[in-house]
Order: C-alpha cells, then structure tokens, then sequence
C-alpha cells in the first residue's frame, strides 16, 4: 500500500508576496501564498496582535459558504499557532488556491482543509513570520463496515462509501510523540465515542509523521537555499 | 487595484532609458514575447500558463442548468476572473471594481464569450429547460505583466482539454454517463482568439508626441510589471488563425499613429499563429499520453500477451 | 433577425446616406452656464448627449490631488429610457458602463494638459438622453466640446467617429439596426493627425480590410473635427459680438 501520508512539497513558487507553497498528494493539490507582516487597514487591526486575513478561493465557481467555513477553521488553527503578539498592529494576508480539489467539492471539504493546513505551514515557514510550533493535518474516514475501520487520508473514492469523515491538526516540535497538541479535530457524520478514540490515536500517528516529512521538505528547501555558504 | 504600487523615479528613468537605447531588461526584443509554458493537469479542462514569472491558473468545469429563457437554444457560458492578494499587494480580495481589473475582464470576456469561441447552441440538452453551463475560472497566481494574454491562452486551452460527460436523452428524462461508462464528449471549440498586448512609451515630449511627424514612440509586446507600471498607452489584439481580427481595445493612452498599429496587427498575427500551433500541438501530446495508458488498459491489448 | 437591406445595391443605406456619409451631426457648447464650467449638448444621428464639465477644481478628497497634475474623472449616466425598449435596471455600475468611464478617462488624460492644473480635479458629467449607435464616439465628440468650453487647456481636438464592414463595404457613422448587423470599429482622432488616441473593435473583422476601415474612419473624424470646428467658431463669434456690444 502506498504511504499515505506522502506528499509533494514546492517552495517560491510565486514571486509577488513573501512565502508561498505547493502541497500537493494523491489528487489534491494546493498553492498556499503568505505576506506578512504588513500595515492592515483600520478595520482589520488588532492593538496587540497580528491581524489574519485569510482567503479560501476554490478550484471551480465562485468562493462561496463553503469556502467562508474552511476559511474559519483555517482561521483556528493557524492563530494559536503565529507567534502573534510578536506582531501587534500588524496583518499577514494568507491566500489558499484549490488548485485540484481532490474530492467531491458538493459533499466534503476534508482533504481540502488538511491539505491547506499543511501548505499553510510551509508557506509561513517560507515567509518567515513566527511560528510557536510545527504542525500537521491528516484526514480521516470510517468505513461503514462492522470493523469501523479508519482510513488516513481516504481518496475520493474512499470518502463516498465513508460513514463519517474527520479532519485533524497537531502541532508538535519535532514529530516525536509527547509533546504533541490537538489544534483541531472536525468531525462529520455518525460514529461511536470508542471510533474516535481510534481515530486520534491513528491520526496523530499520521500527523507526526507528517510534521517529520514536512520538516524535513524545509530543510532541504533551507539546504539549497544556503548552498552558496559551502 | 487596492493599493497602486509606485516605481521609484530613478528606477522608473532607467528603465525608459533602456528602451531608449532599445535595449529592454530582460534581454528580449521589443517585438519579443516571453516564452509561453502551457502544462496540462490530470483533470480535463486544469492548465496552468506561465510567461516569465506570470502565472495564470485556469479551470474548466461544467453542469447542467436552465437555459435563459429568451435563448432556449443556447447553453451557458460564463468566464469568471477574479483576483486576490496571492497574484501581488495590489489586488484585494473579492474587489474587481478597480479599472485595470474591469478592463482585463471584458477584454478576455469580448476576445472568448463574444467571439463565439465556444459553441453554445451545442450545449443545449432538452431545449428551453435543460442546457450546460459551462464556467472557465481564471485564477490569478502571479502578476508579472500580461495577464491578458496569459488568461486567454489559459480559457481556451482548457477549453479545447476540456470534455463533458455524455448524455443521452429520452423525452424529459436526461442521463447523464460518468466517465467510465461512456467516452467524454469535447467542447465544440470554433476558433481559436489570442490576445497580444502591446505597451507604448513616449520618449520624447508630449507636444513631439502629438504634434510632431517624428513617430518615435516605443511600442512593446508582452510587457513585464516594472514596463506595465510605467507605460504610456496600451493596445491588445485579439486575433485568430483565419485572419480574423476578433476583438481590439485601445482604449486611450498615448496616442499612436495609425500605420503603427496596423503593423502592430500584422506583428501580432505571427505570434497567434505560433502560439495556436503550440496550443494544439500541447493538446495533442496530451491526447497521446492519455491514450497510451488506454492502449494499456483495454481488453484487446490483453489478448495479444 | 429581421430581412432589413442594410446596403442597397444601388449604394443606399437603410436611411437613405451613402457609404462614406456622417450622421446629422449638430452640436452647440455653453448649454448650461449655470450648472457647470463648460457644457456641451451633441446631436449625432439620434444620439442625444448632455455633457457638462466642472473643473479645474478642489478634488473633493484629498487623497485624490495628486500635486503634480489634475486627476480626471468621468461619470457616465446612461439613462433608463434611452433607449427603444426601457431598462428597468441601472446602468451605473455595468462593467459595460465602467469599461467606457475608464477607456474615456484614460483618452482625455492624454490629450488635456494636466500638469497646468496640479492638485485640482476635473469632472465629467454625461448624460446619455438617447442613443442610436456609435455611443462611444458621441460621448468623445460630446466630452471634447465640452472640455473646450470650460476652457481647459487641450492639445487638439479629439473627434470620434464609429466604421461598419458589411460584406466588403466600410459604412461611416452606424446607427444601432446598421451595428446590430454587423461588426464595427470605434476610433478617435487627435486633431488633423493620423494618430488614434482611441480603438475599439468588438466583432471579427478580417485582418486584411481593417487597413481600409481605418483609413475611412480617420477621414470620417477629421469630418467630424470640422464640423466641431465650425459650431465652436460660430459660437465664439457670437459671444464676441455680445461683447463687443
């Protein structure tokens, strides 16, 4: 079985803001752009911290309820983990492109938002701005069989027959295990208190994992960008 | 656009110095456009263009709706262009009242919607009640000048990539086949409109300008950002294989000589035939490689082991 | 589409011109004294257009005075019942309409001599009583007129002129049925030059005839100019001699 905690990982791969990546894996593909820190307009500015906008723009149509909703979620996990008091009165715009959705866009939206998530990670860490912590998301389903079996990162397909589907975030030093957080735990559909016990304990299993991937993308992004220092 | 970005003075006269001394940052030729890249995703109707560092993501997509019902005949096609601060600092999200945005819109809206570029009456299901609506989303991911050309390059490659499911239809009751069960049908695609733009500068004075015989402007194809900030005037050209002028807007600027642009025209469609001969061309290879993994796959190749 | 003969084969055109011959073209400047610095009012066919200017002024922001030239800015109202069949909804924030405030700006901008005039604004009223085809080129001619009656320092003139192609034939000055029909171009000339400050093409045209369209739409402008000429020396001349009285 092929990992599925595997991803392709490209840094600056726009030129007009600060930070941007690419995180694409299994159908999914996003394109997530940083600036920041920068003056916000009156209304947006927060006395003692950073400001977010953040902005969901779909793959097909226009940005709708959908789009609003992953763009809050995103908003709760990424505020905890800015080092925002470092930045008072100060804003960073974060642009998240669908560029495949990966997914049925009508019915879910689970490997959109853990793909943004991850995406978001690196472009920050390619914008600079602070970060109090790694983080990592996976997604989940429930297989409707008698087992409630749980999958990580179910494919399209996998999503359709799912009884119920899960998103979660950790955040986490290094990928090792006693220090991780929950930073966000969606979950739609219809399941047992013992299924998602089952579901944190594989999820974070995944989420760690993928902190280590992600980390280690950065630093060969980091190796390459200093190769003039050897 | 939001927030107008400024060229410092010094930067903005070098640059008109160059060109000046005809020599243009980037090493190009006035009349040279960047090299246009045109990558294909694993969905029907996902390109990605990219012109030097502009990136234009464009996304073709479709589904059944109800036709106007003054057009019964007629399916639905709408060309959505938005921007958001990802392209640059000087786009806001979800505002596309600024002018260049309005003009960039109807530009591409006039060179592919009104052109006729895609067939609409061949979207219509079940007259008067059931049509396809067919969306191009352009997304705008990096601004380096151009965008014009960039989108309409990227509308109508994903147009001719892009197919729609197969319907059949049996009195009012239509079905439509997934993928897997029926081959995809094409877009009806009638010609291929592609857009040039073309920069003015003025290196002399107004009065020379307007008044004197000289015709000195400096007219340049495929400006970059730093070019586009600093021009005069602007012109594009929307022309298509057959010889056919499909859409021109200059609207205002620096005056130009009409001669001037009627050779602009003529420099314009050599690069829309080169550029529609590359669009078909990326289709093509395309085609081949999706077909080469059916050869694969279908049944009469595994009789033959 | 109903079977209208747009050209006869005697050289006819549905309202009776030829080919190459403008609209009723009469216009008259200082309409409304009272109401702005210069006001013009265009009859172009049946195109009726009221423009008025106000300006050089205090910009109503202060974000906008930029203090090295005037800023321009065009309001245009299309009004509901210009047309045949009344619109029921407002023109006033069509991209359409906001597409032609931005092509009319940035043609004056060019040609009106800003840099007299540092920190002020310019204003443009138009209002479109009824229109008839080759909007566009009303609206420049209407602008220009009123501009000089403000007594704005211009370049040149800029006259404007609309150029069908129907089949082979370029035909001067369409009114709607003729645009309906066929594909048309939209240029503006300044003064006696051959430069376009202005081109617009929305329908297919074949490469190789566009020479010869642009060449009777130039012609076709500098017509205009002068008839624009003739009307603001008529009205000088009368003003002189109220005030000679």
């Amino acid at each position: 079985m092929a990992d599925l905690t595997d991803f392709e990982a490209k840094f600056q791969v726009l030129t007009q803001v600060d930070g941007s990546a690419r995180f694409e894996s299994f159908g999914t593909s996003v394109l997530c752009s940083v600036t920041g820190p920068i003056e916000p307009k009156a209304r947006q500015e927060l006395p003692t911290q950073l400001a977010l906008e953040i902005v969901v723009r779909p793959s097909k149509g226009v940005p709708t309820t959908r789009e609003k909703l992953l763009e809050d979620k995103l908003r709760g996990v990424l505020t905890p983990v800015l080092v925002r008091y470092l930045y008072p009165r100060q804003l960073c715009q974060i642009c998240f492109q669908i560029l495949e959705s990966g997914e049925n866009e009508q019915f879910h939206s689970v490997r959109e938002l853990s793909s943004c998530i991850n995406a978001a990670f690196l472009a920050l860490a390619d914008a600079g701005v602070g970060l109090q912590n790694c983080f990592a998301s996976c997604c989940a389903a429930v297989i409707s069989n008698a087992d409630q079996d749980v999958l990580i990162n179910p494919s399209a397909e996998q999503l359709r027959n799912a009884s119920s589907t899960h998103v979660l975030a950790f955040d986490s030093e290094n990928g090792r295990e006693p220090d991780s957080h929950l930073l966000l735990l969606e979950s739609s559909g219809d399941f047992e208190e013992e299924t998602l016990n089952k579901i944190l304990d594989a999820g974070e299993k995944a989420c760690l994992q993928t902190v280590q991937r992600l980390r280690q993308a950065l630093k060969t992004k980091v190796e390459q960008d200093l190769v003039w220092r050897t | 656009m939001a927030k107008d970005i400024e060229i410092s003075v010094s930067q903005g006269r070098f640059l008109i110095e160059t060109l000046k001394q005809k020599v243009r940052l980037d090493g190009r030729r006035f009349d040279q456009m960047r090299d246009v890249d045109i990558e294909l995703g694993k969905d029907r109707g996902d390109v990605m263009v990219t012109m030097g560092k502009t990136r234009v993501h464009c996304r073709i997509s479709c589904e059944i709706a109800q036709p106007y019902e003054d057009r019964p005949f007629e399916g639905l096609f709408v060309i959505s262009t938005e921007t958001s601060p990802m392209a640059g600092p000087q786009f806001e999200n979800g505002n596309n009242t600024g002018e260049d945005e309005v003009l960039c819109s109807r530009i591409i809206e006039k060179a592919v919607r009104r052109s006729g570029a895609l067939d609409v009456e061949g979207l219509c299901i079940v007259a008067g009640s059931k049509c396809w609506a067919v969306r191009a989303d352009v997304h705008f991911l990096n601004c380096d000048g151009g965008f014009i050309d960039a989108s309409c390059i990227a509308v109508m490659t994903g147009l001719l990539h892009f197919k729609k499911p197969d319907v059949t239809v049996s009195g009012e009751r239509v079905t439509v086949h997934p993928p897997e069960e029926r081959e995809p049908v094409p877009l009806g695609v009638l010609h291929t409109p592609i857009c040039v733009t073309f920069s003015f500068f003025n290196p002399e004075d107004t009065e020379e300008n307007i008044k004197g015989e000289s015709n000195n402007e400096i007219s340049l194809i495929d400006a970059t950002l730093s070019e586009e900030l600093l021009r005069d005037g602007t012109l594009t050209i929307t022309l298509n294989k057959n010889r056919e002028v499909v859409q021109v807007s200059k609207a205002g600027g620096l005056p130009m000589d009409a001669l001037t642009l009627m050779d602009c025209c003529h420099k314009a469609y050599n690069i829309v035939e080169r550029l529609t001969d590359q669009v078909q061309r990326v289709i093509k290879e395309d085609e081949q490689t999706r077909n080469q993994y059916a050869a694969i796959l279908s049944s009469e190749n595994a009789r033959e082991s | 589409m109903s079977r209208l003969e747009i050209y006869s084969p005697e050289g006819l055109r549905l309202d009776g011109r030829r080919w190459n011959e403008l609209r009723r073209f009469e216009s008259s400047i200082n309409t409304h004294p009272d109401a702005a610095d210069g006001s013009s009012y265009l009859e172009q066919g049946n195109n009726k257009i009221i423009t008025l200017v106000t300006g050089p002024q205090e910009p109503r922001l202060r974000s906008q005075a930029s203090f090295s030239h005037a800023s321009v800015s065009v309001n245009l109202n299309i009004t509901k019942f210009s047309r045949m069949e009344r619109s029921k909804a407002s023109h006033r924030n069509e991209r359409r309409v906001l597409e032609m405030q931005t092509a009319l700006v940035r043609t004056f901008e060019k040609n009106v001599m800003l840099h007299l005039y540092p920190r002020t604004s310019i204003d443009i009223q138009v209002h479109v009583l009824q229109q008839d085809g080759g909007l566009m080129s009303s609206l420049i001619n209407g602008i220009t007129l009123a501009l000089i009656d403000a007594g704005i320092a211009m370049y040149d003139y800029i006259s404007s002129v609309s150029v069908g192609l129907y089949d082979t034939t370029p035909l001067l000055d369409m009114n709607s049925l003729e645009e309906n029909a066929m594909s048309s171009v939209t240029l503006a000339v300044v003064g006696k030059s051959e430069k376009l400050s202005l081109l617009l093409v929305e329908d297919k045209i074949p490469l190789d005839r566009f020479e010869s369209v642009l060449a009777i739409g130039i012609a076709g402008a500098h017509r205009v100019r002068e008839l624009m000429d003739k009307e603001l020396r008529r009205h000088g001349q009368k003003r002189l001699a109220n005030a000679s009285k």
